[in-house]
């Protein structure tokens, strides 16, 4: 087998992009963002165990339980977890100083430092469905859910495992927001920035009884050496190599639609409009889905999910999905309606 | 798709590492040779007090960006003296090369000062320079951004199995050819969280830890960053480089059992020393030496001990350089192979400081006292982490 079934889906995601009423925005310059809006996480989770669970947590586990009986069958318990994360547990580490300040070091609660780690959320997820293949989280910003992606389809590939999450987490918070819009990240209206989202989405691949929705297909990496520590660069032949190594991956020569990485920030879109104008035609479609849902939205694996959606038009054979981070980390991904 | 191929061979051709006891490998294993640990009182959040004192401290400044978090000044530092060892006799291809950085917390510890000066200044004033490094992702482009490096970078935030499985995931991508060269490792700088926060969960031994001991009552924190340079070995013969050790295989697993406790009975530490057996296709009685997880909590000691016992038999020797060094938390994965490969160059095994008892559940060889010279081929060097990650790395000695 050189493609991987996506068997299941599940997903938990941001509703329209609409002002933030969450936390406090005056005095900011953005004022919008793509918010989870009427989650319960009683739905999908016991009491008992949900108090143990932050906010990215009961996400991840919420889109885990959805995907899993998507899949149509139960996983085997060599099930690897792969979670992508931009910027982890960014709240709960806010949380936890804010109880050190107020009670002292010694009688913060240690149920916060437990989910101050990033792969809290993926260890519930083993912990809920006992699966004790591997069990990584990434954080590599905007690229974080198709890295994760790439790591457990090389797992799947290697037959160290049966079965594995693909998941993405992210969550909209005071903190964040309102660092990025210091910055100068944050554009309400998408032209000269980003409007961030958040949401999980968890893909089942490798196991599973429905007709899989898709086949992953291949990945390519690669970094762009002019990127700064926190912008984008210019080096576009960096992006056409991790594209072209996915197709080489992926054993094909071109691809009929590309799902991209730009999210209104003036030099993404630059860096990867003139990267795609390098290796393909204008025929080519390119879909921004960060314009439905944001950037960091589930770590990146929206946009992989929507990706693999798109095989709904039967016309596309293979569909190119494009993660690039600030700071200069390239992740590309194929993805293919056929096993072959 | 191409796969990972279990036949491609990896080299380690460079090795870095910054901790304790030493900011070099020379300066490491002197501190090992002479059985000098680096765990003293706690100087790192003057005026704050917390329920312990100790900590094993880097000590002094520490060269590069301004801008940089400590936990990036770390990364680098490591990440320098293995590039140039890698370098010495001809140049790394660095267009091609992937990093693949583990770390805890990344610039937490910026995070916290900026935490701090928002409550006082509010949150338009406080200098947001300081949050800038604080993402995971920090350390890996810190090192790929100071080295120019082109063939990609990821970051894992696993808990204390961070740099383990990014050293594996980058002998993966060697393996697939998704890259030439992999600038592989973790690191880790002190923060007030974890020092606090494994406080409140009673994890932290008031003492210099003491792993496998039958008065153990936790870890130490420590702080510091290991890297290494792997390439697939043909390319690593062909290009004239000094080959240091092989990283012949690993293995990965979860325990599924507690966001915070290991399985009791080892479950998880037992199938990553399986995991890399298997890929190595090695007979667990191939195995020499084992460097340990050993926190020195109560929990892991018992439950390695166990793991081992069911995966290797009772007979390997096995020692904790976390008893040195402290437990670099998200770093301890690459500090601690930093630290076996020396331990296979020299064949002298390091031991386990200040184990005057072993405790009754820890009924192996653990290397008291001092280094133990001993004829080491193979070896199995562990780390686990919070939410029951587990990595098991396995190298090989090259003569």
């Amino acid at each position: 087998m050189t493609r991987l079934p996506i068997t299941g889906i599940g997903v938990i995601a941001p509703g329209a992009i609409a002002n933030v009423d969450r936390f406090d925005t005056s005095g900011l310059s953005a004022h919008t963002a793509a918010l989870v809006r009427d989650f319960r996480a009683k739905d999908f989770i016991a009491p008992m165990k949900m108090r143990r669970m932050n906010t990215l947590s009961r996400y991840l586990v919420a889109a885990a339980k959805l995907a899993i009986e998507d899949s149509g069958a139960a996983l085997p318990q060599n099930t690897g977890v792969a979670v992508g994360t931009a910027f982890g547990p960014v709240q709960t580490s806010v949380d936890y100083m804010q109880e050190y300040v107020e009670k002292g070091a010694s009688l913060a609660p240690p149920q916060l430092f437990a989910e101050s780690v990033a792969n809290a959320p993926g260890s519930h997820v083993a912990i809920e469905w006992n699966l004790r293949g591997f069990n990584i989280t990434i954080t590599q910003r905007e690229s974080s859910a198709l890295a994760a992606a790439m790591y457990a389809a090389s797992q799947l590939m290697k037959g160290t495992v049966d079965a594995a999450l693909i998941c993405g987490v992210d969550e909209v918070n005071e903190m964040l927001f309102s660092v990025l819009d210091r910055i100068g990240a944050l554009d309400d209206s998408m032209h000269r920035g980003m409007v961030i989202g958040e949401g999980s989405a968890v893909l089942v691949a490798g196991s599973g009884t429905r007709k899989p929705y898709a086949w992953l297909s291949g990945f390519g990496i690669a970094r762009d050496t002019t990127a700064s520590i926190s912008d984008w660069g210019t080096g576009y032949e960096s992006v056409v190599g991790a594209m072209k190594a996915a197709m080489e991956d992926a054993e094909i020569d071109s691809v009929d639609a590309v799902y991209v990485s730009s999210n209104g920030s003036p030099r993404l879109e630059a860096l990867e409009s003139r990267a795609l104008d390098a290796l393909f035609d204008s025929r080519v479609p390119r879909t921004a889905t960060k314009q439905v849902f944001g950037e960091y939205a589930a770590g990146g694996a929206l946009q992989l999910v929507a990706a693999i959606r798109a095989f709904e038009d039967e016309s596309l054979r293979h569909v190119l999905v494009n993660s690039i981070s600030a700071g200069g980390g390239i992740v590309c991904a194929v993805v293919s309606r056929d096993a072959a | 798709m191409r796969k990972p191929d279990p036949h491609i061979r990896i080299a380690v051709t460079g090795a870095g590492i910054v901790c304790a006891i030493g900011r070099d490998k020379s300066e490491v294993w002197q501190s090992i040779v002479e059985s000098r640990d680096g765990i003293e009182k706690l100087t790192r959040f003057p005026g704050e007090t917390f329920p312990t004192d100790l900590a094993a401290e880097v000590k002094g400044d520490l060269p590069g960006e301004r801008r940089l978090s400590r936990t990036d000044l770390l990364a680098v530092t490591a990440a320098k003296e293995a590039i140039e060892q890698a370098s010495e006799r001809a140049p790394l291809p660095l267009e091609r090369a992937i990093v693949s950085t583990g770390t805890s917390t990344g610039g937490l510890l910026e995070g916290e000062d900026y935490y701090f000066r928002r409550i006082v200044r509010g949150r338009r004033r406080a200098p947001v320079s300081l949050v800038l490094q604080q993402p995971t992702s920090g350390p890996s482009d810190a090192v790929a951004r100071t080295f120019q490096l082109g063939g990609g970078v990821v970051s894992n935030a696993t808990a204390c199995a961070s740099a383990g499985a990014a050293i594996g995931m980058a002998a993966d991508y060697l393996r697939a050819r998704h890259a030439d060269v992999a600038i592989a490792g973790g690191s880790d700088a002190l923060c007030r969280l974890t020092y606090s926060g494994f406080n409140v969960l009673q994890a932290v031994d008031p003492e210099p830890c003491s792993p496998f001991g039958a008065n153990r009552k936790g870890i130490t924190l420590g702080e510091g960053a290991g890297y290494l340079v792997l390439e697939r070995w043909d390319d690593a013969v062909s290009r004239g480089a000094n080959i240091l050790a092989e990283l012949c295989a690993y293995g990965a697993s979860c325990d599924a059992h507690h966001p915070t406790a290991p399985a009791e009975d080892g479950r998880g530490a037992e199938a990553a020393m399986r995991g890399a057996l298997a890929e190595s296709r090695l007979a667990p009685s191939s195995i020499d030496y084992v460097n340990a997880h050993g926190t020195g909590t109560t929990l892991n000691d018992s439950a390695e001990t166990r793991a081992i016992i069911a995966a290797l038999g009772s007979d390997v020797p096995v020692s904790s350089s976390k008893s040195y060094f402290g437990h670099t938390l998200g770093a301890s994965g690459a500090v601690e192979a930093v630290v076996s490969i020396l331990a296979l160059q020299h064949q002298l095994a390091p031991p386990t400081l200040r184990l005057r008892e072993p405790a009754a559940d820890c009924t192996l060889d653990y290397i008291p006292d001092t280094p133990r010279p001993m004829a080491m081929e193979n070896m199995l060097s562990n780390t686990f982490g919070f939410g029951g990650s587990n990595v098991s790395l396995l190298f090989r000695r090259v003569v």
